[in-house]
């Protein structure tokens, strides 16, 4: 990945909020510019080309998604990440049909964060064309909607196999529990209870069961990553 | 409709005892006025008789026989006696002189009152008129029988008779369709205060009991239910403010936390005691944070704001989702989870909410069921209305605990150290109070049941 692509805008008014996630990004390899308030956002959002924008929805001048739409309307194509004290439902909806790409309740955890990033930032460089997805001796068919390990049938249920195609298709990067229910069971909440880690450890017997190395990795404190090892 | 509510109204109960304990009384003034109108009548008549009788008895004491047959043709010749009626009888029952064509047959007592009918003896001629009259059998054997044509006077007490009676029914029915007027008004004005309150219980505080403008006590009661709904209104939605700016104020302060902690935890300056410390910290942070987000879902769901994103969503497509996420916890638990009915069962409503219901009820009876148990999910169509329920075959929750599981952070005994934090039945509460449904507690024995009724589409 280029520089140009690890280079990322946040947008936050609470000043040690802001130097935290500017220092931790930062530490994770990250370019990090900051704006914080709304007009300084919209001059620095059009001044250069960012890979990911995290914006604050209340803002002390201009609300954060009317930045959003601002940004948008000037041609700005990169993913907004929007991170909002507002926790409820249907903010999150207003903030997503309002353009934003993904949406973050405060407080959140970092690698909460950085993993919504991670997946924000290549979702624009991966273009899958392929119809055969492949990691290590793993194969999924998104056609036939099969999988196997070494030519070895994997018996999955529609929910499983979609779980298994998301982990795949962000094969190496951290996915929470948050985004697995977003993106597999379409749920913009929390069932606040483990029914995730129990639906993947089934998966995960079902895939890496007696085989040469585990592909499921639990990554604690917040989710999942599905890698072959080396 | 109005009909059935207006009869079973308590005013128009009242109404009936009213005319009930009227129409007795008027009932025994009219019946006292007739009884003693007919009495009197009856008397004039029968001291008539008995004067007559007892002219024609001195004639016969002192002219005998003979003086009496004459003077009894003399009366029957004689126009102002019209309308009597006369009999002398031999002992032998041969006819010495009358103006009936016989002995009536049912005048068989020797001596005394007797009333019949006689063919004939009305001096117009027509019908058989009423006769009443008096027997006495002289010491001969001669038998004598003196009456009078009573039929005008049995007339006269019939027409009182259906005059009371006729005024008795013409009250009542009066009466009845009065109290059945005055109820239907008062039913009128309550219904509309229950319809008034029914739409707030479903929709929300923005509706008002329309006012007549007649100033009445009706009307009162109106405006004054209003005022306290208004009241109601503002301050419901100064404590939403409130908890909408407390739910916000505490996010910065709690993000910058949560921001240093997980700094601390990923840092290398501490060794791995210290480390577990903070993460143990941090996941009770999230703990306490997953509760704050609760409250403030279940306050927000009830604010009913999220109504107007309804659609209509089918209960069987999200049932069946909700099975299939929790298919793997139930395996682990050993119980068995599985979903009845298919094809479509709709309702209108908010897809994530009913997802989050179903689940919450869904978790508890993986959770709370018996270990190895059953849980079995269905939504079906039942006389229009869709319905889901959930059935499990554990302990169940005990009848008197079956209103109280829906109060927030409430924990039935049996259940304090299964993890939870007694949220799940207040949100499930709140959801199915969003869509009007209905939530019922079955006992199953063994086990529960929980349905939910919701509204049949369209309504």
């Amino acid at each position: 990945m280029t520089g140009g692509h690890r280079r990322i805008l946040v947008v936050e008014d609470d000043p040690e909020t802001a130097g935290q996630l500017v220092e931790q990004l930062a530490t994770s390899g990250y370019e990090v510019d900051l704006a914080t308030c709304g007009n300084e956002a919209l001059s620095r959002g059009s001044a250069a080309e960012y890979a990911v924008i995290t914006i604050d929805r209340m803002l002390p001048d201009i609300d954060g998604l009317a930045v959003m739409r601002r940004l948008r309307d000037d041609g700005i194509a990169a993913p907004f990440l929007i991170i909002s004290a507002l926790g409820e439902v249907d903010d999150r909806v207003r903030g997503l049909r309002a353009g934003g790409d993904d949406y973050l309740v405060k407080p959140f955890s970092f690698i909460e964060l950085l993993a919504r990033l991670e997946a924000l930032g290549r979702r624009s460089d991966t273009v899958a064309k392929e119809t055969i997805l492949r990691v290590g001796d793993l194969a999924i068919d998104l056609i036939a909607r099969t999988a196997s390990r070494r030519g070895k049938d994997i018996d999955l249920l529609p929910k499983e196999f979609q779980l298994l195609e998301y982990l795949v298709r962000n094969e190496g990067r951290v996915v929470s529990r948050a985004m697995l229910l977003q993106h597999v069971w379409d749920l913009h909440f929390d069932p606040s209870t483990n029914i995730i880690d129990v639906y993947v450890g089934r998966l995960r017997r079902k895939v890496d069961d007696q085989q040469a190395y585990p592909l499921i990795h639990t990554i604690r404190g917040i989710g999942y990553c599905l890698r072959a090892p080396g | 409709m109005l009909l059935a509510k207006t009869l079973r109204s308590s005013t128009f109960k009242l109404a009936l005892i009213a005319i009930g304990t009227f129409g007795v009384i008027v009932s025994a003034i009219f019946g006292y006025v007739y009884l003693s109108t007919s009495a009197y009548i009856r008397s004039r008549s029968d001291r008539a008789i008995m004067a007559e009788y007892m002219d024609l008895r001195g004639v016969y004491e002192q002219s005998g026989r003979e003086g009496l047959i004459a003077l009894i043709r003399q009366r029957t010749a004689d126009k102002a006696f019209a309308g009597h009626v006369y009999i002398l009888y031999d002992p032998s029952s041969a006819v010495l002189a009358a103006n009936l064509r016989e002995w009536p047959p049912t005048a068989t007592a020797p001596s005394g009152w007797t009333e019949f009918r006689a063919p004939g003896a009305s001096p117009e001629g027509g019908g058989s008129p009423l006769v009443r009259g008096m027997i006495n059998t002289f010491p001969s054997g001669d038998r004598l029988l003196v009456g009078q044509d009573i039929s005008d006077l049995d007339r006269f007490a019939g027409e009182i008779k259906t005059a009371v009676i006729s005024g008795v029914l013409l009250i009542f029915v009066l009466a009845g369709v009065a109290s059945i007027l005055v109820t239907r008004r008062t039913v009128g004005r309550i219904e509309q205060i229950n319809a008034t309150s029914r739409a707030i219980m479903a929709s929300g505080l923005d509706k008002r009991i329309p006012l007549r403008g007649t100033h009445d006590e009706w009307d009162r009661v109106a405006e004054n239910l209003n005022l306290m709904l208004d009241r109601i209104e503002t301050l419901m939605g100064e404590v939403k403010q409130g908890s909408d700016n407390l739910a916000h104020d505490l996010r910065t302060p709690l993000t910058r936390m949560r921001g240093r902690l997980e700094k601390a935890y990923h840092g290398q300056g501490f060794d791995e005691d210290a480390q577990a410390l903070i993460g143990d910290t941090i996941a009770d942070l999230d703990a306490v944070l997953r509760i704050f987000t609760s409250i403030t879902r279940i306050a927000q769901i009830e604010t009913q704001v999220r109504k107007q994103a309804f659609r209509t969503v089918n209960l069987v497509e999200i049932a069946h989702e909700v099975v299939e996420l929790y298919d793997a916890a139930a395996e682990q638990n050993g119980s068995c989870l599985t979903m009845v009915g298919n094809g479509e069962v709709l309702a209108t409503g908010d897809r994530d909410l009913i997802f989050d219901a179903i689940a919450n009820l869904v978790d508890n009876a993986i959770k709370h069921g018996r270990v190895g148990g059953k849980v079995v999910v269905a939504s079906e169509t039942v006389n229009g209305n869709p319905v889901i329920s959930i059935t499990d075959d554990g302990p169940g929750i005990p009848a008197d605990q079956h209103e109280q599981v829906f109060k927030r952070f409430y924990r039935l005994e049996q259940s304090r150290y299964t993890p939870g934090n007694g949220l799940g039945l207040s949100l499930v509460a709140a959801v199915a109070r969003l869509h009007g449904a209905r939530i019922e507690m079955l006992d199953h024995s063994p086990g529960l049941q929980f349905k939910l009724w919701f509204a049949a589409p369209g309504n």
